[in-house]
């Protein structure tokens, strides 16, 4: 049972990740916390079915389902990616010198603005995810089963947050990240993109949320408006575990957070699984604010 | 889709204030239908709705009642509580001669004390909670059975058909989840143990970290108190996890949806509801109108009907629309529903609420046993 758990857990803890990094990455460069992701994430999700719902029309989700789910996660990718850059664009960008508050209670307002586009679009009812095979592959692992699209999740992840990493460490695009998350004016004096940067990192982040998303949505089997909202609070939960601002901590503070979640559930109550996540959320703001791998951030004067 | 989403907006206002501005001129009669209409659960809400327009039409056809139009308000409580209190109330104040709902017991039960205060009849078709008819209120009425009728009548098929057996109990911690749960573990005596018994949250879509812990429990048998989003991701979660034991559930997972969510996974699972009227030769008639105008029934559609059917006929009857003679008309009449014969007691409980075990095989639902 202690292994199923894990198992359940580390699937959980695989998205939290994903969604996490979107919102680390973000307050990294523009100490935003963009409340919006969760819905980000949401989106993604319904951008699955539908892309599932044409293959399974097409016939291809018979023919190829690995392949069906690779084609259906890049389309949501790339949508939520355009989304994500145009939030950027229309909500935070014209307040980028506001008061810090004002794109904080933009970005609420996006996330409003999502979740009803969403519902006035696609209904408030549940949808169902187009199941990819009648009988789920599974493996039995000493006692434990684990499904096909569990060791699916976890290698999707890991693939995006190995190549994500990579990113950010070996390429100019990453270096142009990191230089202007240490300081978005000196990076602009030394020729930095600054504002192009901004909208890669949207672009990066809402893209791993909507492969979240769909991968969530196959998990589950059903979705509906407003996933976004428990979602986003869980992976920024993981984020601030991580320490926000901090990109292998929020891998980090996913995993740990799906893993004891699923281990809180099975073994102290099911009934307060959710609240397991928000006690560890005022733990850590109370007893390590920056995180587990967080450094002391300075105050910006 | 900057300008889509104005044009959305702009509807949205124009419906808020046409909204507000509905006053009932003294030519019509208003009658209320609340249920869950948007959310998880719409499909009983618009069920619920469909069942209470098809009467409506049927005697706006006829003339209307005591020589008025009836027209129908309906009102969304989301099944939550708070807002079941807040369209009680909206539908007392503007005026409703009766109301039909709510769906859910967790929002019929607050409900119902605003309806008796402002002396307005309620049936509702589907709450099955005991406490809504114990309380005493003179203008509340229930159509359908009692989670004290269908909890043991599952007990009972649990007794017989899985002798001493593990049972694994859950439910969605809401008044009719829980209570019902709670009626079935009473009802279960001795014989099949309890082995595992939890809660899970509504609204959640994860049920694997209970269920891994069901499953180390080794039940036979699992028995679920709550309504079908939950129960189909249950199902299906289940099976996905290797655990093979079937479901035992009541009316709330009752419905086409639980098949669709649950997929295949749905198969073999039983739940306890009334029987099917397509069975019964009087209730063809409404059978092949309601499908003529919304396509197939849901579970709670012909109860809706009944419902509105004897708050109309009951106001046609009394001659008047004050609430306390429409309830003594209500539980003094024997009523020819489109279910058959329809008697109220002095709770305002029927008096004849048959409950069966129905089995799911092959995608169906098929009636399965009944109590000899």
């Amino acid at each position: 049972m202690f292994l199923q758990q894990l198992i359940n857990g580390l699937t959980l803890g695989g998205v939290y990740a994903l969604v996490a990094l979107g919102y680390t990455m973000v307050y990294g460069i523009l100490e935003l916390i963009n409340f919006a992701h969760g819905e980000i994430y949401m989106l993604g999700a319904y951008i699955g079915i539908i892309a599932l719902g044409l293959f399974t029309a097409w016939g291809w989700t018979a023919a190829a389902p690995a392949l069906s789910l690779l084609a259906a996660v890049a389309v949501a990718a790339v949508y939520c990616g355009a989304v994500g850059a145009t939030v950027e664009r229309l909500a935070y960008r014209p307040l980028r010198r506001a008061h810090r508050l004002t794109p904080l209670i933009s970005a609420i307002g996006v996330s409003i603005v999502l979740q009803n586009v969403v519902m006035l679009t696609q209904g408030s009812a549940d949808k169902v995810f187009p199941r990819l095979s009648d009988a789920p592959t599974t493996f039995a692992v000493a006692g434990a089963t684990v499904s096909a699209l569990q060791l699916w999740i976890v290698g999707i992840s890991a693939a995006l947050m190995g190549s994500l990493h990579l990113l950010i460490r070996k390429t100019r695009l990453g270096l142009a990240m990191r230089a202007t998350a240490q300081d978005p004016r000196m990076a602009s004096l030394v020729g930095v993109p600054v504002n192009r940067v901004i909208t890669a990192t949207f672009v990066i982040g809402s893209a791993l949320a909507a492969v979240a998303g769909v991968m969530v949505g196959l998990y589950y089997g059903v979705v509906n408006f407003f996933i976004g909202y428990v979602a986003g609070i869980k992976a920024f939960t993981a984020a601030v575990l991580g320490g926000i601002g901090n990109v292998p901590g929020a891998m980090l503070g996913g995993v740990i957070l799906g893993v004891l979640e699923g281990l809180g559930a099975g073994y102290l109550s099911n009934e307060y699984k959710d609240v397991i996540a928000f006690v560890i959320l005022i733990l850590v703001l109370i007893v390590r604010p920056t995180g587990l791998m967080g450094e002391r951030i300075p105050d910006k004067v | 889709m900057k300008v889509s989403l104005l044009a959305r907006i702009a509807i949205l206002l124009i419906a808020i204030t046409t909204g507000a501005c509905t006053s009932a001129p003294s030519n019509v009669l208003t009658i209320g239908a609340a249920g869950p209409m948007t959310g998880d659960q719409s499909k009983m809400g618009i069920d619920l709705r469909h069942g209470v327009e098809l009467a409506v039409d049927e005697w706006n056809a006829k003339g209307g009642v005591l020589g008025k139009r009836i027209v129908m308000q309906v009102e969304d409580d989301q099944h939550d509580p708070k807002q079941a209190v807040a369209v009680a109330n909206k539908l007392v104040n503007s005026g409703v001669v009766g109301v039909i709902g709510h769906w859910n017991s967790s929002a019929s039960i607050p409900a119902s004390g605003v309806y008796s205060q402002g002396k307005v009849v309620m049936i509702t078709p589907a709450s099955t909670n005991p406490r809504l008819t114990e309380q005493g209120f003179p203008t509340v009425f229930r159509i359908c059975g009692r989670d004290d009728q269908q909890g043991p009548l599952a007990a009972r098929f649990v007794r017989e058909r899985f002798p001493n057996a593990a049972v694994a109990v859950l439910h969605d911690k809401t008044t009719y989840g829980q209570g019902l749960a709670e009626e079935f573990q009473r009802a279960l005596g001795a014989g099949p143990r309890v082995v595992f018994s939890s809660g899970v949250t509504q609204g959640d879509k994860d049920f694997r970290a209970v269920l891994t812990t069901v499953k180390a429990a080794r039940p036979e048998i699992i028995f679920f108190g709550g309504i079908y989003p939950e129960a189909a991701l249950l199902v299906r979660q289940a099976r996905e996890l290797g655990l093979t034991a079937p479901f035992i559930s009541g009316d709330g997972t009752y419905d086409q949806k639980f098949l669709e969510i649950a997929g295949p996974a749905a198969d073999g699972t039983y739940l306890t509801f009334g029987p099917d009227p397509a069975d019964f030769p009087q209730s063809q008639a409404f059978l092949t109108k309601y499908h003529e105008r919304f396509g197939p029934h849901g579970p709670y559609s012909i109860y809706a009907y009944d419902a509105a059917n004897i708050l109309l006929s009951a106001i046609a009857q009394a001659g008047t629309t004050d609430g306390l003679k429409l309830a003594e008309v209500i539980r003094g009449t024997s009523h020819q529903g489109a279910q058959g014969e329809i008697r109220f007691d002095a709770r305002g409980d029927v008096l004849n609420a048959p409950y069966i075990v129905w089995i799911v095989k092959q995608g169906r639902f098929e009636q399965f046993w009944r109590p000899g």
